[in-house]
């Protein structure tokens, strides 16, 4: 008797612990208490998980624009209250952390998340509850038009993979003058099969042969097969369309193996954490949406730094920084924190923001006429070197 | 032909970190019959001792080698005393304390991304240099990983079959309860065997973090080198390293064939192992392979 009550109370307490473990990871929001003198703005992305440096350098950056801009004394009058919850780079988790943010907290509009998987499966929670949501860095096509149909509440600041496939292939073509290139690239991953696809399109349309094509699935970290394989095609230049610490692994293994050719990377593939393996990864490429040594926006990484503790400035910061904008002007266009009104004022403003001028467009809920950068690493002096800018379309 | 050869240099190397991992899950099922999952976890906390002792602290390669076997090997010991002993102690079965090594596991991963946070680090540039023979290139961290499984193996055949802690271990693998009446302190026994996994377990972390890089879900790694542990005989040590090295050659050449393949052969070969020849290619033969 006594044997089976210890059970019960063993099982008890496992289940007590799956639902703190389940619970954990969450992150401000003192629950929703609704009332009408603060502005809620929601935002979510990666704080744990394999993308954490981006989501937490968006989450930073729009705890130092709302403080900012709440000393001034707020917008339409009140002051904005952010409310940051975890997705840990998981779409089922954004499900329900889109939710929370829509039912529970009632915000008036969503920022975030940083990975177009995620945006993509928010969908149906965004026009259930009719709030509409600004990604950042979400650059798959679907985010915003599924089959031709217009997302009525999915917006971006961001270019596309298309566009971003084009830049990669016009750089490695027109810009580089290589014939050559191969693919290494996630097969489980919408981001890197949407870059993929369109790298290789433009690429071949512009008379260059893809001679190796190599997949791996998420969590592989050992990639000398494919490595080895590519070697054996002799290509000129690796595009390899994936996150940043699979790019920093297959740097590590490449040079190991006696490769030393450049890589190009998308802009999964930008981040300040590349620098820590600088000497293998120096004279590769990554596109990017900025320049991130663009010297316009030294006050503004200095006014990041400041506020937290030295910390680096991702891209995710600039876009978090032009999301920001779009909405601040989207509210007081819509003179109100209507949630409805805000996703329609979205389409009618215009600001200046970090990565250029910004109009959304009504048509696809995309930015309008964006071009992207190429940098170079620069492994000896850690740093990026401004290559080009290429027009996206 | 020089192809091949360096695509059977990768698959070595893979086996190799496959073999210094799966040590330690061997060694543990020895004595107790069970599959350590908690070792991928510790190995993840070896991972973060070196990269904090080589950068923050400034040691020197080998002082943060050392540091991150004693750091394994004490957490190995403290998980050991907090999890597992409790469930010895009122004689659990083994499924017990599978599931209590998988929290423990998940519990690691968590408080390091709770503690730290979960933003991938890459090791300070040690051994960049490459070996080339012929125009085959083999990474000097790769060598290193087998050597020091290798190496270990050694020690640990050693220490099994000449130490009187050996002598004690051995006859603990035959019936622990039968030991124990002969006087031989089974908490001591499995405090040794705990440690020396754990030790190994730092190691495997360091040589990881290196090779890779540093991030809370290195556990999941170890995934692969259980299924080398069961492929080559759960609870034998020479099993182990004979079934990690024959899993990466196996695996490389699969991945260069199609790389969409991999994890579906590793993984079927799990199965197959457990359905056609549960005891593995060097392991006892036991009914519960869990």
């Amino acid at each position: 008797m006594r044997k089976s009550m210890k059970k019960l109370l063993a099982l008890t307490l496992a289940c007590l612990m799956l639902l703190g473990l389940m619970a954990c990871g969450e992150k401000g929001g003192d629950g929703g208490s609704g009332g009408g003198d603060t502005i809620k703005l929601g935002w979510m992305g990666s704080l744990t998980g394999d993308q954490a440096a981006y989501g937490k350098c968006e989450s930073q950056t729009l705890m130092m624009l709302v403080e900012e801009k709440n000393a001034e004394g707020g917008i339409l009058g009140k002051q904005i209250e952010l409310i940051c919850y975890d997705t840990k780079g998981d779409a089922q988790e954004a499900v329900n952390v889109a939710k929370r943010l829509c039912a529970q907290d009632k915000v008036c509009a969503i920022i975030g998340p940083n990975a177009s998987g995620q945006c993509i499966a928010i969908q149906s929670v965004l026009d259930e509850y009719k709030i509409s949501d600004m990604s950042t860095v979400a650059t798959n096509e679907k985010v915003t038009m599924q089959d031709g149909v217009l997302k009525e509440y999915n917006f971006r600041v961001c270019f596309l993979d298309p566009q971003q496939g084009n830049i990669a292939g016009s750089f490695v073509k027109d810009y580089l003058k290589f014939d050559k290139a191969a693919v290494l690239y996630d097969v489980n991953d919408d981001y890197a099969l949407g870059l993929k696809d369109n790298f290789i399109r433009v690429f071949e349309e512009k008379g260059g042969t893809v001679v190796a094509q190599e997949g791996y699935t998420n969590g592989d970290t050992d990639f000398t097969a494919q490595l080895t394989k590519i070697k054996e095609a002799g290509p000129q230049i690796i595009f390899a369309p994936i996150f940043y610490q699979d790019y920093i692994m297959m740097h590590k293994q490449a040079r190991t193996l006696g490769i030393e050719l450049p890589f190009l990377g998308g802009d999964g593939c930008a981040s300040e954490v590349l620098f820590d393996a600088a000497d293998e990864l120096d004279g590769s490429y990554v596109i990017n949406h900025v320049s991130l040594v663009d010297p316009t926006a030294d006050a503004y990484r200095a006014r990041y730094s400041e506020r937290w503790d030295g910390a680096k400035m991702e891209l995710n910061g600039y876009m978090a920084h032009d999301a920001f904008l779009l909405w601040c002007a989207a509210v007081e266009k819509a003179g109100s924190d209507d949630p409805q009104a805000i996703a329609k004022a979205y389409c009618e403003v215009e600001v200046d923001g970090m990565a250029g001028h910004i109009k959304i467009s009504p048509e696809t809920h995309n930015p309008i006429g964006k071009s992207g950068c190429v940098e170079r690493i620069d492994g000896e002096n850690k740093t990026y070197v401004f290559e080009t800018y290429i027009a996206a379309e | 032909m020089q192809y091949f050869l360096q695509q059977l240099v990768n698959g070595i190397c893979l086996g190799g970190m496959y073999a210094l991992m799966s040590v330690g899950y061997s060694l543990v099922y020895s004595i107790m019959n069970f599959s350590n999952f908690a070792h991928g976890g510790v190995i993840m906390v070896g991972a973060y001792v070196g990269y904090f002792t080589l950068t923050a602290l400034g040691c020197p390669f080998f002082v943060s080698f050392l540091l991150c076997g004693l750091g394994s090997g004490l957490l190995a010991v403290i998980i050991e005393r907090l999890v597992y002993s409790p469930l010895r102690k009122r004689h659990a079965p083994s499924l017990y304390f599978i599931i209590s090594a998988m929290g423990a596991s998940i519990f690691l991963e968590n408080f390091v991304i709770a503690a730290i946070d979960g933003t991938p680090r890459n090791f300070p540039t040690l051994f960049s240099n490459s070996i080339n023979i012929g125009g085959i290139s083999l990474g000097v961290d790769s060598l290193m990983m087998i050597v020091v499984s290798v190496v270990a193996l050694l020690v640990l055949m050693f220490i099994i079959q000449k130490t009187k802690v050996g002598l004690a271990i051995r006859a603990c693998s035959y019936s622990e309860k039968a030991s124990t009446l002969m006087g031989i302190n089974g908490d001591l026994v499995i405090f040794t065997i705990f440690l020396m996994g754990g030790v190994l377990a730092g190691f495997a972390g360091m040589l990881y973090g290196m090779r890779f890089i540093v991030r809370p879900t290195i556990g999941q790694v170890t995934n692969k080198s259980f299924v080398a542990a069961v492929f080559g005989g759960l609870g034998s040590l020479p099993g182990a390293i004979v079934g990690s090295v024959l899993l990466g050659v196996m695996e490389i050449f699969v991945a260069s064939f199609n790389s969409n393949l991999r994890d579906l052969f590793v993984y079927g070969l799990l199965i197959l192992v457990l359905v056609v020849k549960p005891s593995g290619l060097m392991g006892k033969v036991v009914e519960d392979k869990a």
